[in-house]
Parts: structure tokens; C-alpha cells; sequence
């Protein structure tokens, strides 16, 4: 053997590249999980960004959990590999009660999943009413449905956006118990603020607090035209 | 391989040479590392040591790391670098955000105490001493852990793994957050006797592990009171976070014997060298001259070249020393309006009259801040307020009057902004601005002057500053004690600390003549801003999340700004007066939000990959 140095160390780094080649192509993951967050059926209206599933894979040396961002509507989707995963509800987190059991998902191809929760309150899609160019007249019911829970407050948001909740929003009502009972329909007034004024359409949504619960659950968003 | 046999006999005969040179060659001391008795049986070694712990301390925000996140709670907004403009407009507060697991630091000082105890032979008291200190960094570290993560694993030993493919036996579960606290007082309590350092205010005394328990004590109570007071309080069912109602009144009763003992035993008292009580208020914190008032500090000295970037990157712009940095940090409105006037009345700044329907005019731009609490003056720099003996002269633009209303000019022609003239030849923007988006110039109307050195040259590059990091003083105690106190139903002795405070920044004798645990809390808003408390305040009250809602309709979620105009009428009384505007701060973009999940930060997965015992602290 008659190599000299500099071939051989190129033949090295030849050897080299060619093995991380194949080491470090992975395919991307092609599969798609959607789903939505359901009770009976409906899906539940929750925060943009702000509730959480989490996707568990057991198996790997490294354990971590995929985060799964719940959007405004209820849906929610994830690109993965192939392969058996678990999927929970982080505790104290929605606004529904702890559900301790995860939800095993054999994900071959894409697949569409519904995740029944069990809320605390639930919400009849509101009907909105423009009065005298100035009022936002919401008409909802609001259901209860964990007899232990406590109703803190009815928020009605107005927003410039489809991202409208307790934390995006140009203007808001707040009715607390007594303006708002569960399983009575309820008709409340909202003042559209002077910033807000003069549109032609808004962006409304109706928030039920649960006490004690962080998020809150809402209608869908409801884009309401004015005139 | 050509090597001949010539070579290789010589090679052979040097190697026996040598070998037989010096029988014990594989076997000689390393120049160049200390071994363990020559460390542990060395009291200067040993003091090494500390020194290096005593460095790594967590904190927060203190003056050598985290300092920006003064920016991300309700005393300031940044005015830096605009590529640090996140702080303003963090739309949540990540889980993992107050998040610590220094369990290397914490296998440090138990490795320290082991070899402490097996290779010293330094006489038994000054070992003692030692130990006592080791003991008293460790549990201080149980402090910092405990009051971001709830309850952790309690590790006093070194932890030896065995080869032996299984290892359980090292994995800890979690202690419960009662239990942690406990410990941290439990030590505290142990090693006073023992501790040593005389009167240092860099090491810790009895005093100083007076002040933790005080702290700690504190801490501990308000949990256990307030977390049980929420519609549904924070809990795991093993107790690793969340204390039993039941235990609040002891935490509380040891706290304020604690703070107690400080007041009537310690031999130190309120900083009052300075007849200026501003000035005085300053310097009760910066002053390295017979300070009497500060309890343990993290000290810097230019001389061992241990100096820090504070003041380079937060003097006040027109006072900077240096081309570039300055303003980083700015105070906000929101805080400047919680220091009251020295009638007793609201600090709410006067812009509008009554019926709000003009102006209020003033003849000079700091009239507006007069007579208010001398700890407004020592903490932030206002509009016409001085520093290095040079006034901060702030003004935005001028108000020009059209007829029937005024017109705001703020934008000059030519540039820069900063230091521009108006037509009319007097001043349009001023040198220290406000600037609406200018960095390195105040984007509130305020400037930072608590722990910003106001020696010269301290704010260059080449200097740096040697203002130390004030841990624990006096004024804490105070309020420790008067909260402690009042949670008790002491609320008689709650008032005469609160009042004495009070007194030293310009009130006079008594001036409560009855005192809330509202007005204590304030008092500890105004006493100890920057100081690394609005935080930890707001999470053990269980109030962070109601006060950071993330909402735009909560002022207090929000911040404000404060600026200033002169305006332009003339031939009218008016004329040449300045008027205040107030609003959001305009590089303000998301409200504070705090969520519940933020009262105990987060564990790691791989923290909890390698010791499934762990569990997850709640809403994670």
C-alpha cells in the first residue's frame, strides 16, 4: 500500500460525508393528526394558543412530549411519523374537568379524531343584534353542566380581529351571576366603544369563567356586520 | 518502520535511566492542581471556595445576570436595544421562566462539607465555622429552589452511583414545599450559633441567616394563607406544592421573631447620613461608606477587577459617558404614581384639572413631582431631576397653540431628533429625550438612578461600575416584620415599623395614624423597587395572576408614560409653561400576563426522564 498522506486523509472525509449522508436525511414526517375538542358531539370554543394537548411516544431513549396547540375553533392538527402515541389533557388547564386517562392513537397515514371532554359550562351559540349603529345585543344560554362549578362571569368581546378572547380585544362586557344564570337564555347589551365606532363589521364572541378555572370557554367568533 | 536498532537501545537505556532518576515519577504531586488536603487544611483555600459559591447564587434579576427582566414586570419597560423590545411584548410568561434545578452548585457544597469533615484537620471550631457557612449557602439555595419549584428533592449528601447498572437508589422523589421550607428555616436556626463572620456584610452572620428566615418565614406564611384562599388553590396531592392553612400562623410568628431579633439586636439601622432625603434614599442602597443599613450584599471591587455593565447600560441618557448603550431600563408611570405626596394624599400625577377639560400648567418641568415621597427621587430620575449634579431635563416636543387648540410637534427637521430646536428657537426635543422610538433614549419619560452609579466615569466602557447588589437590608426587615405582624393581628406594631419607614423618606413623625395590609404592600412597592421582590411579592400573595391578566382593560397590566411638552402661546400667561401627557408607553405592544401556571415554574422532561419520581408541577 503506497498511499500518501493527503489521499488518504481524502479518502477519510470522502468516507465521512458519505456515511453522514445517510445518517442524517430523515424523511419528514408526512402523517397529519387533526382533530377537534368535543362534548356531545359540538366542538368547544378556547383561547388561541392557550390550551395545550400533548402527544406522548414511549419507546425512545428521549422522553419529550410534542405540544399540540388547541386553535379559537377547537380544532387542532400535528404533522407526525407514523407509529402508536398517547394523547392528554394537561391537568387544570381547559376549561373542563381533569381527565386522568390518555387516549391512545395508532397513527398509520392521516387520521381525524374527536377528544370528548367533559366541560364545566357549555354555550349556546349566541345570536348577535346591532341596535342604533351603538349596542351589541347578544342573546345565549348558558348551560351548566358540572353541578359543582361555580359561574364567575359572562364576557361579550368585541375585537378589530378573528383572534378576539379575554386577553385580544378592543372592548368588552362583563356580567357576573344574576345578569347571567346558567340554563336561563340571557340577553345582554354591549356598548361598542368610540374606538370601534364607525365600522362595518366586528368581530364578537361571548367567554364563560368557570371560578377558579383559568381558561375560559367561548362561542366561536362571530364576524357581525354593522348597517 | 525504520528505526535502528542504535536508536531503539538508546530509547530503552534513557527510559531505565530516567526510571531509576526518580523512582516515584508516575507518582509526583501535579504542580498546577490543589489537591483535597492541601485545600480543606488551608483557611484561605477554603474561603476560595465560598467566595465561589457565595458568586453563584441564583437571583433573578440582580445587577450581573437577569437585570433586563426588570423590564418584564410592572416597574420598567426597556428602552434599550431594540432587539431586546421582547421584554415589552412578551404576550405570556413561559412555564419554565423562573425555572431552577442547580443541583451541580448544590453537590458543591455538600462535596465541600464532606471533605470538611473527612480530610480536614483545621481546629474544630474554625471547621465548624466553616460547615455552618456551607450549611447556610445550601439551604439559601433550598430558598431560591423552593420559591420557584415548590417542593425538591432535599439532597444533604454526596450521592455516589455504584456501576452497578441500576440507578434507583439516587433518585430522590420530591420533598413537599412545606418540607422544603422548613428545612431552609430549620438550618438557618442550627447554624446561628456557629456562623461566625462578626459584623461582614458580604458573608453570611447570624444576621444575615436572621434575614433568610425572615424572608423564608414570610414566604411560607403568605403560601400557606393565600394559595388556600384561591376558588381552587394550587396543590399536587403529594404536598409538593402548596402548604396546609394550618401552618400559616407559625411561618408568620417566625418571621417576625426573626425580624425582631434584626431590629433590636443587630446593631444596625436605617441609612439617614444624608439631610437630603432623596439623596439620602440613594444612597441607603449604593453607599459603600458606613452603611449601616444593609444586611448582605454581593460586593464588586474595581481593583480585583470585579466590576459589572450596570450603569454602562442604564445611565440616563443625557449623562451617558460612553457612545453607546444607556436607558436600557426605564421606570414606568405606573410606578413613578405609587409614590404618594407627602400630605398622605394618592400619588396620581396632576396633568389635567378637575373636570379635566385643559392642562395644568407648570412653570418648570419638575413641579410636577414635588412633594412626593423622597424614595421617588432615590429610585428614579424624573423629568428635571438631577444626577452627577447635572439636571435630566426631559421634554417630548412642544404645544403649539393654533387658535382653538394646540397642535403636538414632536419630530424636528433636521436630525437628529434629540437636542433639536423649534422655530421659535427654543428647545423642541431635549437631549434626554423622551423618545417615542429612538433606543438607548427613554421611551417612558423616566430614567432608572437606583443602583446606577453617579461616580464618574462609571458609566464607560473602560471603567464599569462598582456598585454592589444589595441581598438583604434593613428596610426589608421593616416590612418583613410590620407584614408578619399585621398577618397576626399585631396590626398596632405593624404601624410603627410602616411609620418609621415612611419617616425617613420625607413623611413626618406617625404620619399613619392607621395602617391596612393594602398600605403594607404598597410600602413594599415603593421601599424596594428593582430589588428583586415585585415578583416573588405577587406570587406568594397569589395576586400575580389578577394583577398580570393579559388584558388591555387592566391598567395595572399595562404600562404607562409620562411626557413632557412646552408649550407654545404666545403673548398668553400660558405661554412657555410645560404640560403632561399620559399614555401607553408606546414600545408597549402586550399587556403582562401571568398565568396560573406560572406560580410554579417548570421541571424539565429530562429532569423527569431521569428520575421518574419527579412529578410535574401542576398546569404543566
Amino acid at each position: 500500500m503506497k498511499l500518501n498522506i493527503i489521499q488518504s486523509c481524502l479518502l477519510l472525509v470522502l468516507g465521512f460525508m458519505v456515511a453522514s449522508c445517510e445518517y442524517d436525511n430523515f424523511e419528514e414526517p408526512k402523517s397529519t393528526l387533526t382533530g377537534r375538542i368535543v362534548y356531545e358531539g359540538e366542538p368547544l370554543g378556547v383561547r388561541n394558543q392557550g390550551v395545550q394537548l400533548e402527544l406522548w411516544q414511549h419507546g425512545y431513549d428521549l422522553f419529550q412530549k410534542i405540544p399540540v396547540y388547541v386553535s379559537q375553533d377547537g380544532t387542532f392538527s400535528a404533522k407526525l411519523f407514523d407509529g402508536d402515541y398517547k394523547l392528554t389533557l394537561i391537568r387544570g388547564n381547559g376549561p373542563w374537568m381533569d381527565q386522568t386517562d390518555s387516549l391512545d392513537i395508532a397513527l398509520n397515514g392521516s387520521q381525524e379524531i374527536n377528544v370528548e371532554v367533559d366541560p364545566y359550562f357549555t354555550l349556546n351559540e349566541p345570536s348577535y343584534e346591532i341596535v342604533n349603529d351603538t349596542i351589541v345585543r347578544a342573546s345565549f344560554t348558558v348551560n351548566q353542566i358540572n353541578a359543582a362549578s361555580t359561574l364567575e362571569f359572562t364576557d361579550v368581546y368585541m375585537g378589530r380581529t378573528s383572534l378576539t378572547d379575554i386577553v385580544r380585544n378592543e372592548g368588552l362586557g362583563r356580567f357576573f351571576d344574576g345578569q347571567v344564570t346558567p340554563g336561563t337564555p340571557a340577553t345582554v347589551d354591549v356598548t361598542v366603544p368610540n374606538h370601534l365606532r364607525g365600522r362595518s363589521d366586528l368581530f364578537v364572541r361571548v367567554g364563560v369563567k368557570t371560578l377558579g378555572v383559568e381558561e375560559l370557554l367561548y362561542s366561536q367568533v362571530d364576524n357581525v356586520s354593522i348597517n | 518502520m525504520k528505526l535502528s536498532k542504535l536508536t531503539i537501545t538508546l530509547a530503552v537505556v534513557a527510559g531505565l535511566l530516567m526510571s531509576s532518576c526518580e523512582s516515584d515519577w508516575l507518582d509526583r504531586e501535579p504542580p498546577n492542581i490543589l489537591l483535597d488536603d492541601q485545600v480543606w487544611n488551608d483557611a484561605g483555600s477554603i474561603t476560595g471556595v465560598l467566595s465561589n459559591f457565595y458568586d453563584r447564587l441564583p437571583a433573578h434579576t440582580s445587577l450581573q445576570a437577569g437585570w433586563v427582566d426588570f423590564a418584564a414586570y410592572d416597574e420598567a419597560t426597556w428602552s434599550g436595544y431594540t432587539g431586546n423590545d421582547y421584554l415589552n411584548n412578551l404576550l405570556t410568561y413561559d412555564y419554565g421562566r423562573w425555572g431552577l434545578w442547580d443541583y451541580n452548585l448544590i453537590r458543591d457544597i455538600n462535596l465541600s462539607i464532606d471533605k470538611l469533615n473527612t480530610f480536614s484537620s483545621l481546629p474544630e471550631d474554625q471547621r465548624t465555622q466553616f460547615i455552618s457557612e456551607l450549611r447556610f449557602i445550601r439551604a439559601f439555595v433550598y430558598f431560591e429552589h423552593v420559591k420557584r419549584m415548590g417542593g425538591v428533592p432535599i439532597i444533604t449528601e454526596e450521592l455516589i452511583y455504584d456501576f452497578s447498572g441500576d440507578p434507583t437508589y439516587l433518585q430522590y422523589p420530591r420533598n413537599t414545599e412545606q418540607e422544603v421550607y422548613d428545612f431552609v428555616i430549620s438550618e438557618m436556626e442550627a447554624i446561628m450559633p456557629t456562623l461566625g463572620n462578626g459584623e461582614s456584610i458580604s458573608r453570611a452572620n447570624r444576621f444575615v441567616a436572621l434575614a433568610v428566615v425572615s424572608r423564608a418565614a414570610l414566604y411560607a406564611g403568605s403560601i400557606a394563607k393565600y394559595n388556600n384562599l384561591m376558588p381552587s388553590p394550587i396543590s399536587l396531592p403529594g404536598g409538593e406544592v402548596g402548604i396546609p392553612a394550618s401552618a400559616a400562623d407559625g411561618y408568620f410568628t417566625k418571621s417576625l421573631e426573626a425580624s425582631r431579633t434584626i431590629l433590636q439586636e443587630g446593631g444596625y439601622a436605617l441609612y439617614n447620613n444624608n439631610p437630603d432625603l432623596g439623596e439620602n434614599f440613594y444612597e441607603a442602597i449604593v453607599s459603600k461608606s458606613s452603611n449601616t443599613e444593609v444586611i448582605w450584599v454581593q460586593d464588586y471591587l474595581a481593583s480585583a477587577d470585579k466590576r459589572h455593565w450596570f450603569t454602562y447600560d442604564n445611565v440616563a441618557r443625557s449623562a451617558r459617558e460612553d457612545n453607546l448603550a444607556s436607558s436600557a431600563l426605564t421606570p414606568i408611570l405606573n410606578l413613578v404614581e405609587d409614590y404618594e405626596y407627602l400630605d398622605g394624599s394618592s400619588g396620581e400625577l396632576r396633568t389635567r384639572t378637575a373636570d379635566g377639560s385643559d392642562y395644568i400648567y407648570y412653570d418648570n418641568v419638575e413641579d410636577i413631582f414635588a412633594n412626593k415621597d423622597a424614595r421617588l427621587y432615590g429610585t428614579i430620575i424624573y423629568p428635571g431631576a438631577p444626577f452627577r449634579g447635572q439636571e435630566i431635563f426631559m421634554q417630548a416636543g412642544v404645544m403649539e397653540w393654533n387658535g382653538s387648540g394646540y397642535d403636538m410637534i414632536e419630530f424636528a427637521d433636521q436630525q437628529p431628533d434629540l437636542g433639536s430646536v423649534y422655530t421659535d428657537g427654543g428647545i423642541l426635543k431635549s437631549e434626554a429625550g423622551p423618545h417615542r422610538s429612538l433606543q438607548d433614549v427613554s421611551n417612558t419619560g423616566f430614567y432608572l438612578r437606583k443602583y446606577v452609579d453617579d461616580t464618574p466615569g462609571s458609566s464607560t466602557r473602560g471603567n464599569l461600575s462598582e456598585v454592589w447588589w444589595v441581598r438583604f437590608r434593613l428596610g426589608e426587615i421593616y416590612l418583613n416584620a410590620a407584614e408578619a405582624a399585621f398577618e397576626l393581628g399585631e396590626s398596632g406594631e405593624a404601624l410603627g415599623y410602616v411609620n418609621t419607614l415612611r419617616e425617613r423618606a420625607g413623611f413626618g413623625a406617625n404620619s399613619l395614624s392607621s395602617v391596612t395590609l393594602a398600605q403594607i404592600r404598597h410600602e413594599r412597592r415603593v421601599e424596594l423597587a428593582f430589588e428583586d421582590h415585585v415578583v416573588w411579592d405577587y406570587k406568594r400573595w397569589r395576586v400575580a395572576h389578577l394583577k398580570w391578566s393579559g388584558s388591555t382593560d387592566n391598567p395595572e397590566s399595562m404600562a404607562y408614560s409620562l411626557y413632557p411638552y412646552r408649550v407654545i402661546r404666545p403673548g398668553d400667561p400660558r405661554d412657555g409653561k410645560y404640560v403632561f401627557v399620559k399614555e401607553v408607553v408606546p414600545r408597549f405592544r402586550a399587556p403582562r400576563f401571568f398565568r396560573l401556571g406560572n406560580y410554579y415554574s417548570r421541571i424539565g422532561q429530562n429532569i423527569i426522564d431521569a428520575n421518574p419520581k419527579i412529578v410535574r408541577n401542576p398546569f404543566h
